[in-house]
């Protein structure tokens, strides 16, 4: 594990890394990958916080972005994808604190690949502002938004997918679930999509919702509390976003820490 | 030992008195079949001793192993030994069978189950209902068809251990090979751990199978004729028209009874506002 303190430039190492934020300032920090590359971020604590990584031609590359912090997060990012490269930018978002967190992804050259996807445990103020932009032909931008609100949560998702004029045969998704288990629970969700350009394919789908009586009733009369059936389902809900990390390691981390944040949440 | 009593039960769906005033014992190692029409509020008294919030007992008790069920929430009653084999068990995505079982044998511990102790006996469960072996891991009763989601029931049933169960039409959709294993394990349940059984059905093929000493005909939210095994087979051969007129009583109008089929998945207040721009 890498400790990160102040800005800092870092050359992504081939396979699996770890970097651990840590500190009061405001802090600039660039990510380049040269070739294939997991990165696990874990965000304990940080000032305003600003994120640029850069994929060149023919890589790939997943990033998770694990927030840990008690203080309200506030990042700016930006995400490079060049030709062929292939990017997944993952977000953990099951801590208590606010978060603030506004995302540019560029798929800049002809069959770039870029997925956003997040899971969140919404205790608090969780506010995403995702833009994946296609800016050149066979790209392909997808977004995975996978929510359960708590209590006084409240949720607001912002995601535009964007084809600009002459990225033809691209491709823009995007995916919004919300969970909530009380009535007067708060998520707003936003999808927009931005389209210049004729020969393209894009969509999105969106659900959002309160766990149904019925299956609660059914995980009760075998014993289970109500808290355990929303543990349980939280679960069942945010686990998958997992799968969208094509390393072993990540995923067993990210399920670990998740059970046992959703244990303590709710 | 342990008795379920349930006395001058009232019970109210939706506005609408539904039972009107039954009383019944089951006593620990009883079988006991409840028959009598469609819609005469045969599940709505499982569903009452179970605790479905949908179900509001407005009068009457029910008292189990000398404590009051009505005061308990649905999942104390469940500890406390009481099981529903439901008529329409509800897919729950996301969540996986063994995740969901572990969790709710371990609510009846001190100490969690190991995970060596809990794949044996999920594994011999799942064989002795003849499920195929990745039960375990599917979610649970998603894309299981009737047939699957009633052994999953009984798989259920197998790794809880309840002391009194009640069975909701367990066994429609399934075939006449999954009767008998399902009829198997009951028996067996039955048998070694004196499990008492409350069981409704309109099969008497299914009630020659599991052999209820005792019968009661529900009809209109009352209980108008009680007697032994004879009563159901005599109900199988002359179906109800001798009761309502021996007896004086009418069925209430069979209302076709809603099929709950709502899942997590798909319990989107808005669902998929899906948008394909296509050219």
């Amino acid at each position: 594990m890498t400790p990160i303190h102040v800005d800092t430039d870092i050359q992504l190492p081939e396979g699996y890394s770890e970097y651990e934020i840590n500190t009061d300032r405001n802090i600039e920090l660039t990510f380049t990958a040269k070739a294939d590359c997991d990165a696990f971020v874990r965000i304990i604590n940080t000032g305003k916080l600003r994120i640029r990584t850069y994929a060149p031609r023919g890589v790939k590359v997943n990033y998770l972005f694990w927030n840990l912090s008690e203080n309200t997060l506030d990042v700016d990012e930006s995400h490079e994808v060049m030709g062929e490269a292939d990017v997944t930018v993952a977000y953990g978002e099951i801590n208590r604190a606010d978060t603030l967190r506004s995302v540019h992804m560029a798929l800049r050259e002809e069959g770039a690949r870029g997925l956003l996807s997040s899971a969140s445990l919404v205790d608090s103020s969780k506010t995403y502002n995702m833009n994946v932009v296609n800016y050149a032909p066979h790209t392909y931008g997808d977004m995975k938004n996978y929510a359960v609100v708590l209590g006084h949560g409240r949720l607001m998702i912002d995601a535009v997918g964007k084809i600009i004029k002459g990225a033809f045969r691209s491709e823009s998704h995007q995916t919004s679930r919300a969970l909530s288990f009380e009535e007067g629970q708060n998520a707003v969700i936003l999808p927009e999509l931005l389209i210049d350009e004729d020969d393209v394919q894009a969509s999105h789908a969106m659900s959002m919702g309160r766990v149904d009586e019925d299956a609660l009733y059914y995980l009760m009369s075998r014993g289970l509390s109500v808290q355990q059936c929303t543990s349980l389902i939280s679960q069942g809900y945010l686990l998958p976003i997992t799968e969208t990390l094509n390393n072993e390691e990540l995923k067993n981390k990210l399920k670990e820490e998740m059970e046992r944040k959703i244990g303590e949440l709710c | 030992m342990k008795t379920l009593e349930i006395k001058d039960l009232h019970v109210e769906v939706e506005g609408k008195e539904i039972l009107r005033g039954v009383d019944l014992t089951v006593k620990e190692n009883e079988v006991h079949a409840l028959m009598g029409p469609n819609g005469n509020g045969k599940s709505t008294l499982l569903a009452a001793i179970m605790g479905n919030p949908k179900y509001k007992v407005t009068q009457g008790s029910i008292v189990y192993d000398g404590k009051d069920i009505l005061a308990m929430p649905v999942n104390e009653r469940s500890v406390a030994g009481l099981f529903l084999a439901m008529q329409y068990p509800q897919e729950i995505p996301g969540v996986t069978n063994s995740d969901f079982l572990r969790a709710a044998i371990n609510v009846r511990r001190e100490e969690p189950i190991s995970l060596f102790k809990f794949i044996k006996s999920m594994e011999q469960t799942i064989n002795d209902l003849q499920m195929k072996e990745d039960l375990a891991h599917r979610f649970l009763n998603e894309g299981f068809s009737g047939g699957e989601k009633k052994r999953n029931e009984i798989v259920q049933m197998e790794l809880l251990k309840p002391s009194l169960a009640m069975l909701d039409e367990i066994d429609s959709g399934l075939d006449v090979d999954a009767l008998h294993i399902v009829a198997d394990a009951l028996n067996k349940l039955h048998q070694e751990d004196g499990m008492a059984m409350l069981v409704v059905s309109h099969y008497e093929r299914f009630y020659q199978l599991i052999k209820p000493q005792f019968t009661h005909v529900l009809v209109n939210g009352k209980i108008v004729l009680e007697g032994d095994a004879e009563l159901a087979d005599k109900i199988d051969r002359e179906g109800y028209d001798w009761i309502y007129k021996e007896y004086n009583v009418q069925p209430a109008a069979a209302e076709e009874v809603k099929k709950v089929s709502a899942s997590i998945g798909t319990c989107a207040v808005r669902q998929a506002s899906t948008a394909e721009a296509k050219k």
